[in-house]
């Protein structure tokens, strides 16, 4: 392969600010879950490296691809494995060591395990139970028919589909009206009707002034989960603030496109000359390269083809994906 | 709306829940079977007519098929799975993340083991004494020796539930290397055995010498381990406090 010219410059290691997420908190209360250089390692392998923010109520989205972190991160928060660095505070206290603070957690685990003997009622009426929850059973239908699940319902919970287990898990997670609710991956395995009642009652249950934590590894879930993001990527905060900036943000990045053409060097050399594209590279019939501005490059790249009179097999996007942008944000790259 | 939950609730509670978790028909079924060995084992003594002293025979026994086999691999089953499985499959995070502290957790896990167990050894080993037909001397030693072997080896297997993955296979190990080969050393290796303390009920209330193992009075082969029920509780919690939940 031959470097045609230099890549972008990459971004610098420190989390991207997106906004005010890492610097305050929300208006309407102090803080309700800060960590403090956070770090976690299991043997050589760290999970969490060196993660600080302060959330305070309504939604926040944790961003990242599966094997990120987030449910590590999550899991720390809620108290369920100690850090190896820094320190975890969830209203002020350590939900490791601190037993009536677990009361006020609300956990749906990303795991699909569940007490499969139950049926729904019983599990959302022993989570509140084990809550201390004085009117348990009256709790436990509101909270069922919240997720649109009848108590009546004598199935077992190990005979539920996904969806709908995944809705069970969050009426066990709110029914003791917690002030932190830790939603890992709760819209995984959903239909697209589903993902919509769960986002309405993810946002109902923010303006109750709770805190959510709600992690995804889809881009456009958390787009539609409010504008708090943290980007978790190889353990790292990787951006942290506004959803919007981020959407700017992945934009704005640089682009990697491959062209086929029989005439790659002509063509490369054309696309250098009019500034079209940076770290243009040439192998065999393939063009890759890095642009900014996709439309204008789009634009530009047919008539430039049609004035050189060369043959443009396919004009493909490599790095249309989250990943690609994970990689941007931690690596530049 | 969430309050702490009183220990007392917390046993009750725990107690419940694992009761419906443990009771599965193919544990039943299979370790039911394993009872009625020991019943056909002994119908076959009563039947005999060459054995020169019946009484040791349905002794040794019951304490070779009872005491080193069904009481402690029923309670492995089941004590082994009231945690382990949660720990295992993921659901124990539904009993760590409560307002609740651990020592009932453990304790209730215990209870629902020994609750599940105690019938399914008690009333086959009971059955089978009095199938036996050596009087009612047998029935009374086993009632007791299983009792207390259940408490603790249910307290022990709790703990290694918390411990070990793959508990049962651990267990398995243990019951049959240490509480099988190592009881039958004698003196000091004997009685860190807790088989040692079973049989010795056994062999005391029988008034019958089982190789030299009749060393421990009654009152220590009661007293011991419920001391190590205790010990083996107290450490279950403290794994439970520390340990990093999935």
């Amino acid at each position: 392969m031959t470097d045609v010219s230099s890549p972008p410059p990459p971004p610098t290691g420190a989390p991207v600010d997106l906004g005010h997420l890492t610097q305050a908190y929300s208006a309407s209360g102090p803080p309700m879950v800060e960590a403090f250089g956070v770090t976690k390692a299991f043997g050589d392998v760290i999970a969490v490296s060196d993660v600080s923010f302060r959330i305070g109520s309504g939604i926040t989205a944790i961003l990242g691809p599966n094997g990120a972190g987030k449910s590590t991160l999550f899991r720390i928060l809620c108290g369920l494995t100690p850090p190896s660095k820094g320190r975890v505070e969830v209203l002020g206290r350590d939900a490791r060591r601190d037993r009536d603070v677990r009361g006020r957690i609300g956990l749906a685990p990303q795991q699909d395990a569940m007490f499969d003997r139950l049926s729904a009622f019983e599990f959302v009426e022993y989570a509140a139970l084990t809550n201390g929850v004085d009117s348990a059973e009256t709790r436990a239908r509101a909270a069922l028919d919240y997720v649109e699940i009848s108590a009546d319902d004598p199935k077992r919970v190990g005979a539920f589909s996904k969806g709908m287990r995944q809705r069970v898990k969050l009426a066990a997670a709110l029914v003791h009206d917690p002030e932190i609710l830790v939603l890992d991956e709760p819209l995984t395995g959903l239909d697209p009707v589903q993902r919509s009642r769960m986002i309405e009652l993810f946002n109902d249950l923010a303006g109750q002034d709770k805190c959510l934590l709600v992690s995804s590894h889809v881009l456009d879930e958390v787009a539609r989960l409010g504008s708090n993001v943290l980007v978790i990527a190889q353990g790292r905060l990787a951006a942290a603030g506004d959803y919007h900036a981020l959407r700017d943000m992945m934009d704005d990045r640089p682009h990697r496109i491959r062209i086929e053409t029989d005439q790659p060097r002509r063509l490369a050399a054309a696309i250098i000359e009019r500034d079209l594209a940076k770290g243009v590279s040439v192998e065999n019939e393939e063009i890759t390269l890095d642009t900014t501005d996709v439309d204008r490059f789009g634009r530009a790249i047919a008539p430039l083809a049609v004035e050189l009179t060369a043959h443009l097999g396919s004009v493909a996007p490599l790095d249309d994906d989250l990943e690609s942008v994970f990689r941007y944000l931690v690596e530049g790259r | 709306m969430s309050a702490s939950v009183s220990p007392l609730r917390a046993i009750g509670l725990v107690h419940g829940l694992l009761i419906r978790q443990l009771l599965t028909r193919g544990r039943i079924l299979a370790l039911l079977a394993l009872s009625v060995l020991l019943g056909v084992v002994s119908l076959s003594v009563r039947l005999s007519d060459t054995l020169e002293n019946p009484l040791r025979s349905s002794v040794e026994i019951f304490d070779v098929v009872g005491f080193t086999l069904v009481v402690p691999i029923v309670a492995l089953v089941f004590a082994g799975a009231a945690l382990g499985d949660s720990r295992e499959d993921g659901t124990l995070v539904y009993l760590w993340l409560r307002p609740m502290d651990r020592w009932p957790v453990v304790v209730g896990a215990w209870l629902a083991a020994v609750s599940v167990s105690l019938p399914l050894t008690v009333v086959p080993l009971g059955i089978s004494a009095m199938i036996a037909g050596v009087g009612e001397g047998l029935l009374m030693a086993t009632v007791l020796a299983a009792l207390v072997g259940v408490l603790v080896y249910s307290a022990v297997f709790v703990l290694l539930g918390l411990l070990l993955k793959n508990s049962i296979i651990w267990g398995i190990g243990y019951i049959l290397i240490w509480e099988g080969l190592i009881a039958q050393f004698g003196s000091a290796l004997g009685k860190a055995a807790l088989r040692g303390y079973t049989r010795s009920i056994l062999a005391n209330r029988m008034d019958i010498d089982l190789d030299g193992f009749s060393e421990v009075s009654t009152a220590s082969a009661v007293a011991i381990p419920i001391v190590v029920t205790i010990v083996a509780l107290f450490l279950a919690a403290a794994r439970l406090r520390t340990m990093e939940i999935d």
